[in-house]
């Protein structure tokens, strides 16, 4: 055993080093964050409650009961009851999302042609019944009324409701941020 | 009353006292099992004799739910095989389909998929050393670690709007595009990382009991690691420098310099190193991605199993046509046939075997998920050892239950 060895041995060096590194983040600002006193904001496009979108010129839901949310949920969580309304028209009756059963894929989104459907971001709606989570029409047209109403809905939709054409075609703004990125024509 | 005294040495040597094996149940509700592992073992004393793995308590049957669902919908049930890093499982499963389907990745969608790939690699990887970690008796290091996870999954909830079950990728591209400010943010936390990895070591790396728990610690050889079919930091750790993403390279992986870090024993300490140099890879290729990440598409153009864009949808009949048949009755022309394809997640080979019979589902899929590989590794780890080692041999194979039970 060399000296230096014996040196580090006896006087417990790397201990020491590391003790020294935790004392020095006692004077370095907390990480933590006091939940339920301090709140973050989810990031735009959060994945939480569901909501249906209500359309600015008639007040209804979007929605025209296409049943294609349904078919694409993975957990099968969505049921959709239409009716005849006036002049033969297909009218929805009941919307209904059991929101326990949710995975939060987001792919009712994707598979809604009409954009009648999204993900709030909000995600904190614990309850002691189960009935609140069963979400019918009203309540999903209520949250998009809290949640997601005006330009943040339609910023929802500009950037979260894929895909869109320019997905497929090259895109030329994306190139500005890194100094070796390569342009392509197109 | 009788005159002799009690001695218990006398009753050991003439054998009138049996000293019995202990059956000890360890699991599946044990904090240092890593989920609902649960070992049965025979101990002699302080030593294992014996070391039963039982699997099966977090069984979900995804592979038979995967039979019934069309190829979009699996994509949320492979977030919750490996839980901790869910992004590398959906890349897996997308990268067989499109193989299936024939499919061409855009070059962008595949930078974007390296990216994050080794970001979640990173965050299993964290997870990992934090708990084994704590298992072995450091708190600190924990903390430390959930510190830069939480910036991580910060990042992938700006990405995708999910923390853990992220559902990113999707068949033939991923699901949005990623913004300059994304990238910027990512490039300034791998300038910082490095600096964190250093911190770790300087709390472990040389640490006395730390090295007396580790070194020469549920060693396996290079030999035994092939022959039990091993993968990814196990088998690394016994110095075979076998890494799915080196051999068989998809993504970008080819397009960035990086290696693969091995170790010489093939003990506890060893598979360790392995996992922190694996950091520091990960690091780099993130860079590296970033730098030469080019503008372009990020879906294929294959409108026959690719949902098709939805300005398009209200206002042509063909797209519109696409979209209703894609979605009720998925990919329908799905070729004929088996597919094997695997890829390297945190935890070593994850492969789907999928056979096709021309429907939007596929006929069976079989998951070939490191960690039911790993376990099976457990008991060579554990004979011989003592009950303390045990904890570290769980804790360095690195197992989600989610995965092995699937």
């Amino acid at each position: 055993m060399t000296t230096k060895k014996f040196i580090k041995k006896v006087f417990f060096i790397e201990i020491l080093q590391g003790l020294a590194l935790t004392l020095k983040h006692m004077f370095s600002p907390a990480v933590t964050r006091q939940y339920p006193y301090e709140k973050r904001e989810a990031a735009a496009g959060f994945r939480g409650l569901h909501a249906l979108v209500r359309d600015k010129e008639t007040g209804a839901a979007k929605c025209v009961g296409c049943g294609l949310c349904a078919a694409m949920c993975p957990s099968q969580c969505i049921h959709i009851y239409t009716i005849e309304g006036e002049d033969h028209k297909k009218v929805v009756d009941r919307y209904e999302i059991d929101v326990l059963r949710c995975v939060f894929c987001a792919f009712c989104v994707e598979a809604c042609p009409f954009g009648a459907i999204s993900l709030t971001e909000h995600y904190e709606y614990s309850d002691y019944a189960k009935d609140a989570f069963y979400m019918t029409k009203e309540k999903l047209l209520l949250t998009w009324d809290k949640y997601m109403a005006g330009e943040k809905g339609e910023e929802y939709f500009k950037k979260f409701w894929r895909p869109m054409s320019e997905d497929f075609i090259q895109k030329i703004q994306n190139a500005k941020f890194m100094p070796t990125c390569r342009h392509k024509g197109g | 009353m009788g005159t002799t005294k009690y001695s218990l040495n006398n009753d050991v040597k003439s054998g009138s006292l049996a000293t019995e094996e202990l059956t000890l149940s360890f699991g599946p509700q044990h904090p240092a099992a890593h989920g609902v592992l649960r070992l049965v073992l025979q101990l002699n004393g302080e030593t294992v004799v014996r070391c039963t793995p039982y699997v099966g308590y977090l069984h979900r049957g995804i592979e038979k739910l995967a039979e019934h669902r069309n190829y979009f919908q699996i994509i949320p049930l492979t977030d919750r095989l490996d839980y901790v890093s869910s992004m590398t499982n959906n890349i897996g499963y997308c990268i067989v389909v499109e193989k299936l389907f024939g499919i061409d990745v855009p070059e962008r969608a595949k930078f974007i998929r390296t990216i994050a790939a080794e970001m979640s690699r990173i965050l299993s990887h964290l997870l990992w050393l934090g708990t084994h970690a704590l298992d072995i008796g450091a708190m600190t290091v924990f903390l430390y670690c959930f510190r830069e996870r939480e910036k991580f999954i910060d990042l992938f909830e700006r990405l995708c709007g999910a923390r853990l079950t992220v559902s990113y990728p999707r068949i033939g591209g991923v699901r949005n595009d990623i913004g300059n400010n994304w990238l910027e943010d990512l490039y300034k936390l791998t300038e910082e990382f490095p600096m964190r990895i250093e911190q770790y070591e300087t709390l472990i790396d040389k640490n006395r009991i730390w090295l007396r728990r580790t070194k020469g610690i549920g060693v396996i050889s290079a030999e035994d690691a092939i022959n039990m079919g091993l993968s990814g930091p196990l088998l690394r750790g016994s110095g075979v420098a076998y890494d799915v993403r080196k051999f068989m390279p998809y993504s970008a992986y080819d397009k960035v310099k990086w290696e693969v870090p091995i170790g010489k024993n093939g003990d506890v300490y060893d598979r360790y190193r392995v996992r922190m140099e694996e950091f520091r890879q990960s690091n780099s290729i993130i860079r590296q991605c970033i730098e030469k990440i080019s503008s372009g598409p990020i879906m294929a153009q294959a409108p026959k199993f690719i949902l098709p864009p939805k300005d398009k949808v209200l206002t042509d009949i063909e797209h519109l046509i696409h979209h209703f048949v894609l979605i009720t009755k998925g990919a329908q022309t799905a070729h004929h046939g088996e597919i094997y394809v695997a890829t390297e997640v945190p935890k070593g080979e994850l492969g789907f075997y999928i056979v096709s019979d021309g429907t939007g589902k596929p006929y069976r899929m079989r998951i070939r998920a490191p960690s039911f590989v790993h376990i099976s590794a457990l008991p060579k780890l554990c004979e011989g050892a003592l009950v303390a080692d045990v904890v570290a041999n769980i804790g360095s194979i690195d197992i989600v239950l989610g995965e092995c039970d699937r």
